[in-house]
């Protein structure tokens, strides 16, 4: 699904955001991202969804190098991805249905089109009947299931979350984790950058480490409280935490590319 | 979504954001509505007086003026030489007592000026009528043969219509050329004032536009809204400088011919195919204005 080979990033003077990263994402999978500020996590996702572009190294999403798609052909990457950020980005001015059915109309569906897949988008999140609001209205959590909304509108293949519980408080950042969980439930892929290591310890999953744009780590952690997160199960029936710590397992479990084979396949399309 | 969804949607776009940042929108409009009033005002003008010109060459005329004893027989002579002239198409031969006696009539008042003379106080004279076609050409041989008139002794002075017309020419090819010249400058400001708004209301959207590329909106989408707002202001500014020149059409129109400025530019108006053209260049300067501050690194 989503494969870094040996992927460089420097800005014009200054240091390297990301420095020969390579690793490799299969479909389905639910991936933290985490590191201290400035290791790199935002230049990584931006690179996905080719917001950024590496100086070396090759990215393939879905089989397609990213860096080699011209300029007209990535909205058509981009439709295929949903981005949430810490900062929401919507649009006050506008209506909680027009900020989630920007996919919709840009594809030409009519406007009672529009609405219907609006409200099944806000109906995921738990925001149906918000579906007149604006956004001032709405509180930090309910902004930010409005953003997911609107990434998941279009039912894309990657999920893509840059701190997007960087401004809410734990319990509406357990609310929004319970939904990109339940998302990864439905089969699409899940990257979610953090620097929030409780969360990243109590829900588990795979944990890639950037630090000064190196990854560092490639680890699967099992959650300490994960019923608690756990979409399919109720807060109150979350049995106590048993496994103290994270366990480091080999990559080639995880799914990242061992060094050796750190090599973009020869059927890459370009 | 097909080109005609986008198209409504674009204009749809464009006109919430006209509404919605009206004041500067209008600084746009006005910008080049005045623009356009000030060319078309010079098209009014220039286009009258052209059509005057036209008017004037097809009464066209050439006087050759004789001295004043001259004889009967010699005035029929020359009248007959003058009828042989090229592209003359009537010669009328005016003696000195004729003259006086129309200078009487025209001017019954200052009848006494020309009366109880001892000699004729008016020349006589002879008056060709002149094919007007071949009368502007301006061929070096008719210069020449009227030039030839000149220098006989018999004539004391050619008042050649065509010389004056020539100038009237040269009037109206510099109002043209003045009101061109005025025009691209002004257009060449509202272009920029455009530009200027379309970057404005760009800066304001940039937060939705951000969102729209990060949700895969192509670039075309994305720039069309924009396009449409510079076409719309260009249009509105045509619109409202036509309806200004008719206005003021209207009005001179509407008063007695008294000067000779609003007897010239009350003739006609603009053509059609003259407002159609006025408000579409006014279409065309504000998508221009628009494409031209929407560079990809500014948006």
């Amino acid at each position: 699904m989503i494969q870094f080979f040996h992927v460089s990033k420097r800005y014009p003077g200054g240091q390297a955001a990301l420095d020969d990263v390579t690793f490799h994402l299969p479909r389905g999978q639910f991936v933290f991202l985490t590191g201290a500020s400035g290791a790199g996590k935002t230049t990584l996702l931006r690179m996905i969804f080719r917001d950024e572009v590496p100086n070396a190294g090759q990215i393939l999403v879905n089989g397609r190098n990213v860096a080699s798609i011209p300029p007209s052909k990535i909205p058509y990457l981009r439709r295929t991805i949903g981005v949430v950020f810490q900062d929401f980005r919507l649009i006050a001015r506008k209506t909680v249905f027009e900020n989630v059915a920007y996919l919709p109309r840009i594809l030409g569906v009519d406007l009672p089109g529009q609405k219907k897949l609006a409200y099944l988008a806000l109906r995921r999140v738990g925001l149906a009947h918000r579906l007149n609001a604006f956004p001032p209205e709405l509180s930090g959590g309910e902004q930010q299931r409005v953003a997911i909304a609107r990434a998941l509108i279009n039912e894309p293949d990657i999920l893509i979350a840059d701190e997007p519980t960087g401004n809410l408080d734990p319990d509406l950042s357990r609310e929004i984790l319970r939904l990109f969980l339940e998302v990864n439930l439905r089969g699409t892929t899940v990257i979610l950058a953090t620097h929030d290591r409780e969360t990243i310890q109590r829900v588990g999953r795979r944990v890639l480490t950037l630090d000064h744009g190196r990854l560092t780590s490639d680890q699967e952690l099992v959650g300490t409280d994960p019923p608690v997160l756990d979409p399919l199960a109720g807060a109150a029936e979350a049995p106590a935490p048993e496994i103290p710590g994270a366990a480091e397992t080999p990559a080639e479990e995880t799914g990242a590319e061992p060094s050796s084979a750190a090599t973009p396949p020869e059927d890459a399309a370009p | 979504m097909s080109f005609l969804q986008a198209l409504r949607y674009f204009f749809r776009e464009a006109a919430v954001n006209l509404l919605r940042g009206w004041k500067v929108s209008l600084l746009a409009v006005l910008t080049i509505a005045v623009s356009l009033f000030i060319g078309g005002a010079f098209l009014l003008v220039s286009g009258n007086l052209a059509s005057s010109v036209e008017r004037w060459r097809g009464e066209m005329r050439l006087v050759i003026y004789l001295r004043p004893d001259t004889a009967e027989a010699d005035l029929r002579r020359l009248a007959a030489e003058a009828a042989r002239g090229p592209g003359v198409t009537s010669v009328e031969p005016v003696t000195a007592a004729a003259a006086r006696k129309r200078f009487q009539e025209i001017f019954p008042g200052l009848s006494d000026l020309v009366a109880g003379w001892q000699e004729e106080p008016l020349p006589a004279s002879l008056e060709l009528g002149l094919d007007p076609r071949t009368a502007a050409a301006g061929s070096p041989a008719r210069a020449a043969w009227v030039d030839g008139w000149r220098k006989r002794p018999e004539v004391t002075l050619v008042d050649d219509d065509r010389e004056w017309l020539g100038q009237l020419e040269t009037v109206v090819a510099v109002v043209r050329a003045v009101g061109l010249a005025l025009v691209g400058g002004l257009l060449g400001a509202a272009i920029f004032t455009i530009a200027s708004v379309i970057r404005l209301t760009a800066y304001l959207h940039h937060e939705e536009i951000g969102i729209m590329r990060l949700v895969g909106a192509t670039e075309f989408f994305i720039r069309g809204p924009f396009y449409a707002e510079g076409l719309l202001q260009g249009l509105i500014g045509g619109g409202v400088a036509g309806g200004a020149l008719f206005g003021l059409y209207a009005a001179l129109h509407a008063r007695p011919r008294g000067s000779l400025f609003s007897s010239v530019l009350a003739l006609d108006f603009l053509s059609p195919q003259q407002v159609a053209f006025l408000v579409l260049l006014g279409a065309a300067a504000g998508l221009f204005g628009a494409v031209a501050s929407l560079r990809r690194e500014e948006l």
